[in-house]
């Protein structure tokens, strides 16, 4: 499914606050992707798709980067599904914080590379647009397109 | 006597270094690592938002990720450049740290 126009808007109010309205149909597509991820978070935490969300951060340090994980793993899992309650609840909502917006920006980014796992996206990825309605990743395709296509608009809003 | 000064022998002795894990004047460097699914804009705001950059070093930055692999992003001592790494995980950019060489 595409991003049309009429589906959502976001733009930055006078007061630095941003008003951001979907349409019930995308709010749910939201919803929906949004419990996947959480559901995969809280349920299997060690799929090989959440891989991209826990990267290594000594690479020469192999005992140094498990203390490392052990400490920052449920952190970020906790921050991750924070975020994703918080998304949740904002579809509520029409106006949000700047802050709002980036719990927003981390959730759809969260999205973005576990589904980019999945397809095992490269750099030569970027542009795919042909995707054939009957290749079984053609859901996996349209929501990493969606979820680039809506965080592209917050970033822009927020003056990236 | 022999003993005594073969044990003591300069090849024996070994210069006393700065142990890596007290934040003393051994800075750290944050790496960040090109990747192929975060976005261009994404990251170049990252950057801005955590390291307070302007927009022009964040660009500049996110580029040389882009071009070269991977940029140095920040320094300092080691519990600062884990904080960072953290941050920048937290926002799903791979980051690591290392001593700086």
């Amino acid at each position: 499914m595409g991003l049309f126009r009429n589906d959502w808007a976001v733009r930055r109010r006078r007061d630095g606050d941003f008003d951001l309205v979907l349409s019930p149909q995308l709010a749910q597509v939201v919803r929906d992707l949004l419990g996947q991820l959480d559901e995969l978070l809280e349920q299997a935490p060690d799929d090989p798709s959440l891989r991209r969300l826990h990267p290594p951060a000594y690479l020469d340090d192999a005992e140094h980067d498990a203390a490392y994980q052990l400490l920052a793993g449920d952190e970020l899992r906790t921050k991750r599904r924070e975020a994703i309650a918080a998304v949740t609840d904002m579809l509520e909502r029409e106006r949000l914080t700047d802050d709002d917006l980036w719990q927003w920006l981390r959730s759809l980014n969260a999205l973005r590379l576990v589904v980019g796992t999945r397809l095992d996206i490269s750099e030569d990825d970027d542009d795919r647009d042909d995707i054939d309605p009957e290749d079984p990743d053609a859901p996996l395709w349209q929501a990493y397109h969606f979820t680039t296509a809506l965080q592209y608009q917050l970033l822009t809003a927020l003056g990236g | 006597m022999t003993a005594v000064a073969s044990t003591l022998s300069p090849a024996e002795v070994t210069t006393v270094e700065g142990d890596p894990d007290l934040d003393t004047d051994q800075p750290w460097i944050v790496l960040v690592w090109n990747d192929p699914i975060n976005t261009m804009e994404y990251v170049t705001l990252v950057f801005q938002k955590l390291f307070g950059y302007s927009k022009q070093k964040a660009t500049k930055l996110m580029l040389d990720v882009h071009e070269k692999g991977r940029a140095v992003v920040s320094s300092g001592p080691r519990s600062q450049a884990e904080i960072d790494v953290f941050r920048l995980h937290e926002h799903g950019l791979w980051a690591t740290m290392q001593h700086d060489e």
